[in-house]
């Protein structure tokens, strides 16, 4: 039996029909029609399905989507500034060659993005703490621990612009 | 994910009811992280979820100086985890909360839950033992109240009847001079299911300890005391070979097997190994 | 059609920068589509039945409780689909391929075969009827390493191939006097080398969704490496001509030489979508993954070496048997590459090697990174340290020594052309310091005795291309448009290595046009031209090579529009960045947009270039550096630093380059230390498919590396003398670890993985012994 659950993904009011043993990750892909969002191993050891919940990062295969009622989700096409601008850490994974297959991208993308906003100059090991959640095949982390020091960097650069103006 | 019914009561004796109504099929949800994984790896047949987030009063974090902490069911991994109170009084929970799984499983997870799952190699249960928690559980009767270390009868098994639910843990405060600690011991540094995880809480004088709890785990059919390694260390002057001493009466309490994470030889002599360095590290701990 | 001269040229304009990559920016938006991000409307999910015993005959197999269930829409078993005897891994061109599959048969060989198929309208409902089919088994002995398969009298698990349970003839290699060499020899070394059964692990699991049109055509979306090969089988098994399948695929989330193969589910998916006449979407699940995805190959090896007291190899006798498991797929290829590998890196003028598959009732082995090179140069690489020992010789001096030359005789049979170990082995002593390091202590923290440190030293090669194993050919089209851009066609899958951008980089620098103005159709085999396949590490050489080929062509017909256009002869015209000018005086002339155009009375010129391009082989080198902490009191073993030093010819993107090295140098520390997908020798269950026991290294495991890339030795075969570079980092890493493992503790392994419970008892037998 379905029924609805209304919630707000990337800042647009939704209401969707869900049964109840959907996960939020199926019901975002299938039902949203947000697919950014991967699938990699459908119980939580991957990282790949990471999306943020009123501002927790959580594995979207681990939480069914009844239980996003009235939450606000964020996924990764949410993540750019508008439709031209890329987000700083999306910039610099391009620019670093952080993403190779891509398909851990957004996962990581949405990790990052939360350890940066709490934390914006990680050393070293609370990026590879931030990120032990996400599984990279492709890079052997080199390239991503460098696109998001980069982007830390430029945020940070920024931010201390805005402040003296 | 196979289908299954589910519920959302908003009272513990509804959802105490459901359960009892719904039968040995229907699963209390709280976090989710490792009910999901067994239905989607056919662990475990569930027709019914029974989820028990709506049901206030299991949110709060309060701490006491003459209590300790107090926590229920509804509280996250990771926010225990990252709250400096714990850091500061409970490192060793702390630390074990810190190697459970990942950031984003611990914004899911409960530690209650953690604890009801009863997994031998839980990282929570070590260092909760050691510090001597209290479970508290809703039972259609009325509230109980156990000590942890009681409420583990095998693997993925406890005291808990059907229509039971568990619903907060308080951790003593400890002593003024004491010193705690767990340690993890896999392959990787994170998202690891522990091989061997040995906790140790002791209160000193000086260098002479005055009470030692050893907690083990992943090395029995539940997380084990070490209680006549625990009785070597009461009363007496921490020394080299006292430590040695204490690791090798954990090694003999421990009854662990072999699986595909480890021989039962190679945990055992990690418990020796870990027992070691936590005893010698929580008499030096400074709290 | 010639093959452009890689003619020196001091600057580039495009090539050797590490230009962005333009698939990129729809991986970190989130609107790369994946195939399991396709839902096409009316759409069915289909899942496969697996088999719960390792080897058996299916008596009966009712599946009418399933077929029953609402939402169910088809079901499949082998007495419905057509039998057709197949290879597993569709290169038709190979020498050695082995036809030993069904679609689905009557026997099941390893536990976790697919025996049924589902298609119904939700993933849920179809994963419920899988437990509403019965299937009885009459099981069969059943044997689970190639020790026991190869016993005689043991059960034969295919009636198929030379008996014995061998999935080919032996593989055997002889050159010089292998006995002469030995008699020769100061000292003999032998050893026996083995290890175990690591998986790719690509983070996109294997999925595929297939829809036929109303005249009979089937479009098969699929996460492929090979699509032009999956097009190829797909047609043959079901009957059809190539035109009426057309295979697409565009992002796919890795693949790592494991995606080459047509799998059992990508049939079965194309049937059940032919029998709903629905399209039907099949995605493993990450269980599946291990279950009927593809491994490395396990291996027993034997190695026999003869050395002068100088270093001097004498000579050299092998034998290795990999286990294949249930069916052929790569093993034909994977004991050639393999076997014939142990012919070269360390120089030997007298070697016999015997190389051999079997087949066993586990997983199936295939093609992975490093295909058959991993297992050899890992014992051989050992064995060298070994000898260094014996020798009292610092082992990179050895190596150095020993390091195969030009000239030299390659595994392929032909002649090396540059010899880039020697720089890779001399530049990464100095970077690392090496030398200095080997000095210092073993036991830094002597308040810490139990932490030991160790260095150690991996080399190998690899060839880019499967020459000689299969005749190769890469393909390019490219098309110049009327506004001056230009289209690229290229049938080389983009598994997440950047291939792409490589190949845009090509063509941009031969046609000397910006970057910017070439873009790149890929993954369509009724668009692009014919393709073998990603894999060999052979894009950038091979592709690459075509697509150089293609540009040159497209370029000498644009310098003839502008030709036309300036009332001048071609030959008087050159073209700088986009600009076309005459060389008299370069500040008269017109840009490509111009150049196509229309103007009046001229429609728009219609130019293509085309290259296709036979390759030989090149080899590409690497030196890995490894620093490793060993705790002996646990066993755990803490890789903390890698240098890998890599000679890959002329780098075309560099970014991307130390991106495929420091990948492969990621997978190969989880297969040296603690990735093993085991299978239990009393029932051939998995006891290890997911991803907590199977032991991937994650982002706090992994070391700091500092990757060195040198263009020590071009090769005339690549563009501009670019080689492969895929393949080499998995190889080196391991025996590198193993040997700075010993460095530290001073005991040799032998086998990978080395678990912590393999140090500890190695350093308690040291100790009773001493």
């Amino acid at each position: 039996m379905k029924q609805i659950v209304e919630l707000t993904i990337n800042g647009d009011p939704q209401s969707l029909a869900v049964e109840g043993h959907r996960s939020l990750l199926d019901t975002l892909r299938e039902e949203a029609g947000l697919t950014g969002t991967k699938k990699g191993c459908d119980v939580g050891d991957c990282g790949a399905c990471t999306v943020i919940v009123d501002g927790q990062p959580v594995n979207a295969c681990l939480m069914l989507a009844v239980e996003a009622q009235g939450r606000n989700v964020e996924t990764v096409e949410g993540m750019q500034q508008s439709i031209d601008i890329l987000h700083p850490l999306q910039d610099a994974f391009m620019r670093h060659g952080a993403s190779q297959c891509g398909f851990c991208t957004p996962g990581i993308l949405m990790m990052a993005r939360k350890l940066i906003e709490e934390n914006p100059d990680p050393s070293d090991d609370e990026i590879r703490f931030g990120l032990s959640g996400n599984i990279c095949r492709c890079t052997g982390y080199t390239k991503i621990f460098d696109a998001v020091r980069s982007a830390a960097a430029e945020i940070r650069a920024v931010r201390a612009q805005e402040e003296t103006v | 994910m196979r289908r299954f019914a589910y519920h959302e009561p908003k009272t513990l004796e509804e959802a105490s009811r459901l359960l009892v109504d719904l039968g040995e099929n229907a699963h209390v949800l709280a976090g989710g992280t490792d009910l999901f994984v067994e239905i989607r790896e056919r662990l475990r047949d569930v027709s019914d979820v029974v989820n028990i987030k709506n049901i206030p009063g299991m949110t709060d974090i309060t701490w006491d100086p003459a209590v300790g902490l107090t926590f229920g069911a509804l509280v996250t991994a990771r926010q225990l985890e990252t709250l400096p109170g714990v850091q500061r009084t409970y490192p060793n929970f702390a630390e074990a909360l810190r190697l459970l799984a990942s950031i984003q499983v611990r914004n899911r997870a409960t530690v209650v839950g953690n604890l009801c799952r009863a997994s031998p190699s839980a990282d929570t249960i070590p260092p909760l033992i050691a510090d001597g928690a209290i479970i508290h559980i809703y039972t259609p009767k009325g509230m109980r109240r156990m000590p942890l270390a009681e409420f583990f009868t095998g693997p993925g098994r406890t005291r808990l009847e059907r229509g039971d639910i568990a619903t907060g843990i308080v951790i003593p405060a400890p002593a003024p001079d004491s010193g705690r600690i767990y340690l993890k011991h896999g392959r990787r540094k994170a998202m690891e299911l522990a091989t061997v995880g040995v906790a140790v809480s002791l209160d000193r004088d000086g260098d002479t300890c005055t009470n030692a709890r050893i907690a083990l785990g992943a090395v029995g059919p539940t997380v084990l005391r070490a209680s006549a390694a625990e009785a070597l260390l009461k009363g007496r002057k921490i020394t080299d070979e006292l430590i040695a001493q204490v690791g090798a009466q954990a090694m003999a309490e421990c009854t662990p097997i072999s699986n595909v994470r480890a021989s039962a030889e190679y945990r055992r002599s990690m418990v020796g190994v870990l027992t070691r360095r936590a005893v010698k590290t929580a008499m030096e701990a400074t709290q | 059609m010639n093959k452009p001269a890689n003619n020196l040229r001091n600057a580039f304009s495009t090539i050797g920068k590490s230009v962005k990559r333009e698939d990129v920016i729809e991986k970190v938006t989130g609107e790369g589509v994946y195939v399991a991000d396709l839902k096409p409307v009316g759409m069915l999910y289909g899942k496969i039945k697996r088999s719960e015993v390792a080897h058996a005959r299916i008596k009966r197999i009712d599946v009418s409780k399933a077929l029953a269930y609402p939402g169910v829409k088809a079901v499949l078993t082998h007495e419905d689909v057509p039998r057709v005897l197949h290879y597993g891994s569709p290169h038709p061109r190979s020498v050695s391929c082995t036809k030993d599959q069904y679609i689905l048969d009557d026997k099941v060989r390893y536990w976790g075969e697919g025996v049924a198929a589902v298609a119904a309208i939700s993933e849920e409902i179809a994963d419920e009827a899988l437990d509403l089919i019965e299937v009885e088994y009459e099981e069969l002995p059943a044997v689970f390493t190639p020790e026991e398969a190869m016993k005689p009298g043991a059960p034969q698990i295919h009636e198929v191939g030379p008996g014995g349970n061998l999935v080919l003839d032996p593989v055997r290699v002889e050159r010089g006097d292998v006995d002469k060499g030995f008699a020769e020899a100061d000292f003999v070394l032998e050893g026996e080398f083995s290890g175990g059964r690591p998986m790719p692990g690509y983070m996109e699991p294997n999925v595929c969704l297939a829809d036929w049109d109303g005249s009979g055509k089937l479009t098969f979306w699929t996460s492929t490496q090979s699509s032009f090969m999956v097009r190829g089988i797909l047609a043959e098994v079901l009957g059809l001509p190539r035109t009426k399948v057309r295979v697409l695929v565009d992002h796919m989330g890795g693949g790592f030489g494991a995606k080459q193969d047509c799998f059992q589910h990508e049939f079965l998916c194309a049937l059940l979508a032919r029998e709903t006449r629905k399209p039907v979407r099949m995605e493993f699940t990450r269980c599946e993954t291990f279950l009927a995805g593809r491994s490395r190959h396990p291996f027993k090896l034997w190695l026999k070496q003869g050395f002068r007291k100088d270093g001097t190899i004498t000579a050299r006798d092998m034998r290795i048997v990999f286990d294949s498991g249930a069916y052929g797929s790569h093993s034909p290829g994977v004991t050639t590459v393999g076997t014939n590998s142990a012919t070269s890196l360390y120089r030997c003028e007298n070697v016999r090697l015997d190389g051999r598959a079997v087949y066993t009732n586990t997983p199936i082995a295939g093609a992975f990174r490093g295909y058959g090179v991993v297992q050899t140069y890992y014992a051989l690489d050992i064995q060298m340290d070994e000898a260094a020992e014996r020798l009292g010789m610092d082992p990179a001096d050895l190596k150095l020594k020993n390091a195969v030359r030009e000239g030299d005789i390659a595994p392929s049979g032909h002649a090396i052309v540059g010899h880039g170990l020697e720089a890779c082995i001399e530049h990464g002593t100095r970077v690392f310091d090496w030398k200095g390091l080997r000095q210092g202590a073993r036991c830094p923290d002597p308040a810490a005795s139990h932490v030991r440190k160790g260095w150690g030293l991996g080399c190998e090669m690899h060839g880019s291309s499967a020459y000689p194993g299969i005749k190769e050919q890469g393909n390019a089209l490219i098309k110049v448009n009327e506004d001056g851009s230009v289209t690229l066609m290229t049938g080389a899958a983009g598994l997440g290595t950047g291939a792409h951008t490589a190949l845009a980089q090509i063509a941009a620098e031969e046609l000397n046009m910006p970057f910017e103005s070439v873009s790149v159709v890929h993954g369509d085999t009724d668009a692009v031209p014919w393709d073998i396949g990603a894999f060999a590490s052979h894009t950038t050489y091979l592709v690459g090579s075509a697509t150089r080929m293609a540009a040159a062509e497209a370029r000498a017909g644009i310098l003839r529009r502008a030709a036309e256009k300036l009332q001048t002869t071609a030959d008087a015209l050159d073209m700088v960045d986009g600009r076309i000018f005459l060389r008299a005086s370069p500040d008269s002339g017109l840009t490509v947009a111009e150049a196509m155009g229309p103007t009046p009375g001229i429609p728009s010129a219609n130019i293509l270039g085309r290259g296709t391009y036979e390759p030989t082989k090149s080899y590409s080198f690497a030196a890995h550096f490894v620093e490793v902490t060993v705790d002996t009191e646990t066993g755990l073993v803490t890789v903390d630093r890698v240098v890998p030093v890599h000679d890959v010819g002329k780098v075309i993107h560099p970014i991307a380059a130390a991106g495929q090295i420091e990948g492969g140098i990621q997978q190969g520390i989880g297969h040296t230390l603690t990735e093993d997908y085991i299978i239990d020798t009393e029932t051939g269950r998995s006891l290890n498919a997911g991803l907590v026991d199977y032991k991937m290294p994650l982002s706090m495991d992994m070391p700091d590396i500092d990757t060195v890339i040198l263009e020590a030795a071009p090769d005339p075969g690549g563009p501009w003398g670019a080689k492969g570079v895929g393949e080499d980092p998995i190889i080196a890493i391991g025996p590198a670890i193993a040997n700075a493992i010993h460095d530290a503790i001073g005991v040799r392994f032998h086998h990978y993985p080395i678990t912590p419970e393999d140090i500890l008892n190695a350093l308690n037998e040291k100790e009773r012994q001493s």
